[in-house]
């Protein structure tokens, strides 16, 4: 095990920064993570909307302000696979367009890299992880590889929705998800139980402790629990050069000297560690020109329900959802609003909790609760819509003047939801209220409009005036200090953030060990 | 993860669904309904906001306060940054729970001490209780229905209420 000094260290031990450990250390690079919450197992992933709460993220509360939150205590995990531990896997390839939004509608950032430069990395990931889906009838999708493995069934549920698409004049096609349908890498089949938020212990859906937790440590990582990283340290004699990490560890400050870093404590930590590592009024690593924190996205989300006469057995099925529409992605300056959108079609769902349908109808209460909830039990459909976010420089992280148990200051967040992204979302509301008319629903309603993914903060650029690191996620003023995860992402897209932010990740992979970019994909 | 793992139902989680209750002077590891059937003393609640929380809870959603509601959110609010409640979630951290729970249910325990239960929910509702003094009404509504949600229909005795297949991976503990 090393003690000190190691090649590269690693802070966060969710989806980007698992990933990496496992592609530097079995590069024979010698690993060290630091993770700010608790060891985990798939054995701590115990099947109940209440127990599934443990995995969030419970250090420090984000302070949060804006007409539309980012929700970080939902959208945030910690401990062994961070938030990644239960995400429902729903694995989307971002859009051509999805790169250049600035240059074709003058809003958001440009990416500096094209959806060209991410295929490859795509695929590579795809067929290492395991996608389950049918890119045939994905008529959307990007130019990419098919699936390696067919989809997963689609249950009552999907193809009740499904006739209101098609009643529309929609199209449809079973979602992609990282999750097995037949046994692979050897690892489960799905087992259809919706018990994916709690985390998925039989490893049939792709969280870091079935993929790439087992390879880093195989290859010798070093992971090292209730590590609370503080700041990064500069070397007094090379300011562009980060010597060591601070980090809090049972009451006691350490310091981690390296000779790299990987900032990956996903979108609010990273842009909260590195701002805290300002030091005797030299700026922030990444923040000569104030971009540090800037640019922070989500996605507006929000959940149509519906009662149908026709059995819709909404308990099976993963929480993801069964089916995808993505006709009106391309589209973003479609009027009405602005922005693309999807749906995620036919999630399995449960009776309680925040997402549960007993809590989206607080008007039943008392004698009328029960045959209510039982009826939706057998009858009740849903479906989730996501909406692109426009990268704004107002929307930000910055820190807090409260300070947590550690002494480091707490993030606070702000952000505004622009007027026409919110527009975009009631458009789409109405129109997911319409195809489960058509579909013969009997009633329908929807949920509040809410926040789903956080994106942003440290967004990745050529232009050191408009973007805290480059296109490698290397921040800029400095010659050894990474950044990985979705807090790169320019603009949000509407696609779930995992398989394009671990695609990143690969990339990254390839630049750090010196492997010519793409040349590994051949090998 | 072993090779073709394909596991259901073979392991029982570990026994933090019970709590440990004050039941007659002592320290009883219990379940929260088994709790409300033994007469509980509450810990973080007064006796007034407990009885305050069961009484509404019950007019919700019928079942939650022999399901333990206010022992789930008493042993809840006793573990501090462990706390598994909702709130989290929906603008309550942690660390603000106690005092937005104790300051919700004063403010429940005085209007129904006045007006009858159903009354009193239908205004918190429309947040037009008279005289509340507390955190918005119709958010206080909101979450402690859907912790009485979480009691009544959050476990396998629910999901069987309801004719559901819990189908677990790993079972909970019988407690909610
Ligand atoms: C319920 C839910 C469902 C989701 N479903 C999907 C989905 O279907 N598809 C999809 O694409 N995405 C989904 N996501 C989003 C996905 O989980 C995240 O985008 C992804 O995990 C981000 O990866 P990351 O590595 O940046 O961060 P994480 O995976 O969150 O890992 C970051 C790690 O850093 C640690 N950390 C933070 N601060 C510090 C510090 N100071 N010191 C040390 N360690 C620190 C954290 O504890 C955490 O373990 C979902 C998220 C949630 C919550
Ligand atoms: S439904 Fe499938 S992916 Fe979700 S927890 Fe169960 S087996 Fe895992």
């Amino acid at each position: 095990m090393i003690q000190n000094s190691p090649d590269t260290v690693i802070v966060g031990a969710g989806a980007a920064g698992l990933a990496l450990a496992a592609r530097l250390a079995q590069a024979g690079e010698s690993v060290v993570v630091l993770e700010a919450g608790a060891q985990r197992s798939t054995s701590d992933m115990i099947s109940s909307q209440i127990w599934a709460r443990k995995l969030k993220w419970s250090a420090a509360a984000v302070e949060e302000s804006g007409t539309h939150p980012v929700g970080h205590a939902f959208n945030a995990g910690s401990g062994t696979g961070g938030s990644a531990a239960h995400h429902y896997g729903v694995w989307l390839r971002l859009h051509q367009e999805d790169f250049s939004v600035q240059r074709d509608h003058n809003r958001s950032l440009d990416w500096p890299i094209t959806y060209q430069d991410l295929k490859p990395y795509y695929d590579r990931v795809q067929d290492a992880i395991g996608i389950s889906g049918d890119h045939v009838a994905e008529v959307w999708r990007p130019p990419g590889a098919p699936y390696p493995m067919p989809p997963l069934p689609v249950f009552a549920q999907g193809r009740i929705l499904d006739r209101g698409f098609q009643a529309t004049g929609r199209r449809t096609a079973p979602l992609p998800l990282a999750i097995n349908s037949v046994p692979r890498n050897g690892r489960a089949p799905c087992q259809f139980d919706g018990w994916c938020d709690a985390g998925c212990p039989i490893g049939a859906l792709a969280n870091p402790l079935v993929t790439s937790l087992p390879k880093a440590l195989s290859a010798g990582a070093d992971i090292r629990y209730d590590a609370q990283v503080i700041r990064v340290l500069r070397d007094s004699n090379r300011a562009n050069h980060i010597r060591a990490v601070e980090y809090a560890q049972h009451g006691k400050r350490h310091q981690l000297v390296a000779k790299r870093f990987i900032i990956a404590a996903f979108t609010v930590q990273t842009s909260r560690i590195l701002l805290n590592s300002s030091l005797n009024k030299q700026p922030a690593p990444g923040n000569r020109y104030d971009q540090l924190g800037r640019y922070l996205t989500t996605h507006p989300a929000g959940t149509i329900f519906g009662l149908f006469d026709d059995e819709t057995t909404p308990h099976l099925g993963v929480s993801g959802g069964q089916l995808l529409c993505h006709d009106d992605y391309a589209n973003k300056g479609q009027t009405g609003g602005f922005g693309s959108s999807q749906w995620l079609i036919a999630n399995a769902i449960k009776p309680h909790d925040l997402l549960g349908y007993g809590t989206s109808r607080p008007d039943v209460i008392g004698g009328e609760l029960r045959p209510w909830l039982q009826r939706a039990a057998k009858h009740l459909a849903n479906m989730t819509l996501v909406v692109e976010d426009i990268s704004s420089p107002d929307n930000r992280v910055t820190l807090s003047e409260v300070r947590d148990d550690a002494g480091m200051p707490k993030a606070h967040t702000h952000h505004d939801i622009a007027p026409e992204v919110a527009n975009r979302w009631q458009q789409r509301i109405d129109e997911g209220e319409e195809i489960f008319r058509a579909a013969g629903a009997t009633e329908v309603w929807h949920g509040p409009r809410v926040a789903m993914h956080i994106m942003g903060g440290t967004v990745m650029g050529d232009d050191e005036k408009k973007s805290v690191t480059d296109t490698f996620g290397r921040v800029h003023d400095t010659d050894n200090l990474y950044v990985s995860g979705p807090s790169l992402f320019p603009s949000s897209g509407a696609v779930n953030p995992t398989f394009t932010l671990t695609a990143l990740a690969e990339r990254q992979g390839d630049h750090l060990l010196g492997t010519p970019v793409n040349d590994a994909l051949h090998a | 993860m072993t090779a073709g793992h394909n596991r259901r139902d073979v392991i029982t989680g570990g026994a933090a669904a019970l709590g440990l209750f004050l039941i007659g002077g002592n320290q009883v590891w219990a379940t929260p309904s088994q709790a409300a059937a033994r007469n509980f003393t509450p810990q973080i609640l007064t006796q007034s906001q407990s009885q305050a929380l069961s009484t509404l809870a019950e007019h919700l959603v019928p079942g939650s306060a022999k399901g333990g509601v206010s022992a789930y959110v008493d042993t809840q609010l006793k573990a501090g940054p462990n706390s598994l409640l909702m709130a989290k979630y929906v603008g309550v951290p942690v660390e603000q729970q106690k005092g937005f729970y104790l300051s919700a249910l004063d403010a429940v325990a005085s209007a129904i001490s006045d007006k009858p239960v159903a009354a009193v929910a239908e205004a918190m509702a429309s947040d037009t209780v008279p005289g509340w003094q507390g955190p918005p009404a119709s958010y206080v509504f909101f979450l402690l229905r859907a912790d009485a949600l979480d009691v009544t229909y959050g476990s396998q005795a629910g999901f069987s209420d309801l004719d559901i297949p819990y189908s677990a991976h790993i079972r909970p503990e019988t407690a909610w």
